[in-house]
């Protein structure tokens, strides 16, 4: 289909009318609307002008503005029928794209008229997420598809949303997660926020983009950076939507017939090869890293309990991973494992790992950034560090059915009994390696359990046995608060606990736990995000969003009134240089004046309670804020906490 | 010379824990065992009232606590370098004057010249005074919950 003719009245001219005749309008305001008395004043205090008789005489369009009903300028009537933009919001619905997040603007107005209004029932599917920053809106698909496993949608506005964003998108980028972005581009309208390649800002970083010329090349468009977000190496994909296909109207267009992708897996003969040695083996093993998605997470579950081995999981370091409380997860009752696999982990005798970044850096980089963490061993693949004998870049969520049936066919019933027997022997073991752990843990927490302020140990386990019970996600980064869910909690669930940001950066936990919120809002889950509070101080605006839209986020602040990792390493530079550490909470703390997040919270329509810093306060604050997520009202608890 | 950023450095901490060690960097610290040292009986010369000032103006509590018994290194519990106030004093002055290139958040070195003996044994006077304020783990219920809901799970 042909490009679309230009209207004959253009944007630049429309703007340039509506300019002068705002300057009338504006003029007209002044001669003829009653004045308060300070601004009568100021008016006359700058003589002639304001009060001119040479004003000329508001037009009755002047006067119907002034009144506040605007009437359309008059241009040539355009009969739309079908826009482009029905078709992408159709397109995204067939991808099961749930929501979109956005901080409004022009360039994608045609897009989002078609979210809020298309379809029945209209604004489903996806549903429209007012964000006050891109970074929030990109952060917040990032949290998001931790959770879910899937991307949503972010929508950016131009040259200016794309930056507003970047941050945003380099984190998701480290972090391999799918996130699928639009951002609007007129070329018509303001000239600082469009750009002859705008995805050129962002290119090194992201993993795909496409800049469609026609409504057909931009639905295909769509589907690929769907596809191209989802495979692995998983990464945010752009697609450059212009406003003038947005808006073109496009009856006939038909919505091509989407195709899954192809995940690379292994062949049947290395599938079969693994099946030998897991059912050979007298004490397999099977270390599971971080997988793409929930389903993954059931296939490594079933091929655990098929062979009877007992497996490792990075479930309390980040999402998609073994279930740590499953009979199965633990050191077993043998550790002396004679056939390790890696499925996207380490592996001695096999080591199923995806790509990484480093695959796509060279095509993508083309201004030679060269962003030194891609090329690490971790975003090798997550999985390679260690010489495994036999090293397969393959997905390992893709080939799990192939080893599952090589294992199946291949599984005699003596190998059975054996592998019922050795099951039993593992869940016994790892029960009671896990009570161990725990009873030396809380040991732990107990320290300082009644100091004030309240240690970060206490907030955690004070959180576990209220939550225990409930369907939840831990949706923030835990570092900074001592990491303490590792050694107290249960993460079971594909969602348990999202992880890290990604590169490192702040500005995340906030807006990723509201993502988190998104994906919970309608599964009956709660969130529970312990917020720096550092990292809240970039872009509060998501708590306003969380309240907008029902999210189900507890924020329990981590408020040590401090960035408190850089004070210590001032503490540190200064012990070097002799200068003492008197100075150090200059540029690192954040006193005079402490910030009350409560009425942070409460400044954007969020309830909440604090400054809580008599830990006997703390659990009565925390079923409060429990009860208030469950009915789908986030809630800030503001506690006061020792550094660490 | 190439700048070398800080935050660079964090994420690629961060990256780097993550991905090589079994169990996180920053879960490895954290509170010590309670009573896997026996606290110091040795005399103190100092001032405990004026220790306490300087414990919080030289920021001892960004990696102590408050009460020296949580952080990245509690005391109370772990009196590695506290038996007598010499021996902290040494321990302060003779941390490795290393000038790392990477942010370290390790114990910084005390001289003389920004910390005098009589302030480092008015802050060791205070540290003497923490003590383990905590219940036993019996007598608290969140923590007596969580074991019991683990151990529950065997059935």
């Amino acid at each position: 289909m042909a490009k679309s003719p230009k209207t004959s009245f253009g944007r630049r001219g429309f703007l340039k009318n509506a300019a002068a005749g705002a300057a009338a309008g504006a003029a007209a305001l002044v001669g003829s609307a009653p004045l308060v008395e300070g601004q009568t004043q100021g008016a006359q205090s700058h003589g002639k002008g304001a009060h001119s008789t040479d004003a000329p005489a508001p037009t009755e369009a002047q006067l119907f503005r002034e009144a506040g009903n605007i009437r359309p300028p008059s241009v040539e009537v355009r009969k739309i029928t079908k826009p482009g933009s029905d078709l992408m919001v159709e397109t995204l619905k067939q991808l099961g794209i749930e929501y979109a997040a956005a901080n409004p603007g022009s360039s994608f107005e045609g897009f989002q008229e078609s979210v809020i209004n298309y379809g029945n029932p209209p604004n489903v599917m996806p549903e429209w997420i007012t964000a006050l920053h891109e970074e929030s809106a990109v952060t917040m698909a990032h949290g998001y598809a931790k959770a879910e496993g899937k991307p949503m949608l972010a929508a950016l506005h131009g040259t200016i949303g794309i930056q507003h964003g970047a941050m945003s998108i380099y984190q998701a980028y480290y972090d391999r997660v799918p996130v699928v972005m639009v951002a609007g581009n007129d070329v018509d309208f303001i000239p600082a926020h469009t750009a002859h390649d705008m995805a050129g800002m962002v290119r090194s970083y992201t993993k795909w983009d496409a800049q469609p010329e026609t409504v057909e090349d931009a639905l295909v468009a769509l589907q690929r950076a769907y596809n191209e977000a989802i495979t692995p190496p998983m990464g945010p994909t752009l697609v450059v939507l212009s406003s003038e296909i947005q808006k073109l109207n496009s009856p006939n267009v038909q919505i091509p017939t989407y195709k899954p992708p192809q995940f690379p897996t292994i062949d049947t003969s290395t599938a079969g090869e693994i099946a030998k040695g897991l059912l050979a083996a007298q004490n397999p093993r099977i270390n599971v890293g971080r997988l793409r998605t929930p389903e993954g997470v059931k296939r490594s579950v079933e091929l655990a309990e098929l062979v009877g081995a007992c497996t490792s999981t990075e479930a309390m370091r980040g999402p998609m991973s073994y279930p740590q409380r499953h009979p199965l997860c633990g050191p077993g009752a043998d550790t002396n494992y004679d056939y390790t696999i890696g499925l996207e982990a380490e592996g001695e005798q096999a080591a199923i790992n995806g790509p990484g970044l480093a695959k796509i850096a060279e095509e993508r980089d083309v201004t030679h950034i060269d962003f030194k963490g891609v090329r690490t061993p971790a975003n090798f693949g997550r999985g390679n560090r260690v010489k495994s004998a036999m090293p397969l870049e393959a997905d390992a969520e893709a080939s799990l059915p192939l080893i599952i049936g090589a294992v199946k066919s291949q599984m005699t019933s003596d190998q059975k009994s054996r592998i019922k027997e050795r099951s039993e022997k593992h869940a016994i073991a790892n029960h009671d390696a896990h009570v161990a752990a725990l009873e030396k843990a809380v040991q732990a927490a107990s320290a300082g359990w009644n100091a004030s302020p309240i240690t970060t140990a206490r907030i955690y386990a004070e959180l576990w046995p209220l939550i225990m019970n409930e369907d939840w996600c831990f949706s923030s980064p835990s570092n900074f608060s001592g990491a303490h869910n590792v050694q107290l909690w249960e993460h079971n669930k594909p969602y348990s606990y999202l992880g890290g940001q990604g590169a490192g950066g702040m500005g995340y936990g906030a807006p990723a736990s509201m993502g988190a919120g998104l994906a919970a809002k309608a599964r009956n889950r709660i969130v529970i995000n312990i917020q720096t509070d550092g990292d809240m101080n970039y872009a509060p605006g998501v708590l306003w969003t969380a309240v907008h839209h029902k999210l189900p986020v507890l924020s329990i602040m981590h408020n040590n009134r401090a960035w408190h990792q850089e004070y210590m390493f001032i503490q540190y530079m200064a012990g070097v240089r002799g200068r003492g550490a008197e100075r150090a909470i200059i540029g690192n703390t954040l006193r005079d004046p402490f910030i009350d997040y409560t009425k942070m919270a409460a400044g954007y329509g969020m309830a909440g309670e604090g400054p809580i810093s008599d830990p006997t306060k703390l659990q009565a604050a925390l079923r409060r804020g429990i009860a208030s997520v469950k009915r789908g009202e986030p809630y800030m608890i503001d506690a006061i906490t020792e550094p660490r | 010379m190439k700048k070398i950023s800080k935050s660079y450095f964090l994420a690629a901490a961060i990256i780097a824990a993550l991905a090589v060690s079994a169990t996180p960097v920053y879960a490895q610290r954290g509170p010590a065992t309670v009573g896997n040292k026996p606290e110091p009986t040795s005399p103190v010369k100092g001032n405990a009232v004026a220790g306490k000032k300087l414990y919080y103006s030289y920021g001892c509590y960004a990696c102590h606590g408050y009460t020296g018994e949580t952080g990245y290194r509690a005391f109370v519990g772990n009196w590695g370098h506290l038996g007598t106030d010499q021996e902290f004093i040494t321990f302060l002055r003779g941390r490795v004057n290393v000038a790392p290139v990477i942010p370290s958040d390790r114990m910084p070195n005390f001289s003389e010249n920004v910390m005098s003996n009589k302030r480092a044994e008015d802050i060791y006077a205070y540290i003497r005074t923490f003590k383990n304020h905590a219940a036993p783990v019996k007598d608290i219920p969140s923590l007596s919950e969580i074991v019991s809901a683990a151990k529950r799970e065997k059935n």
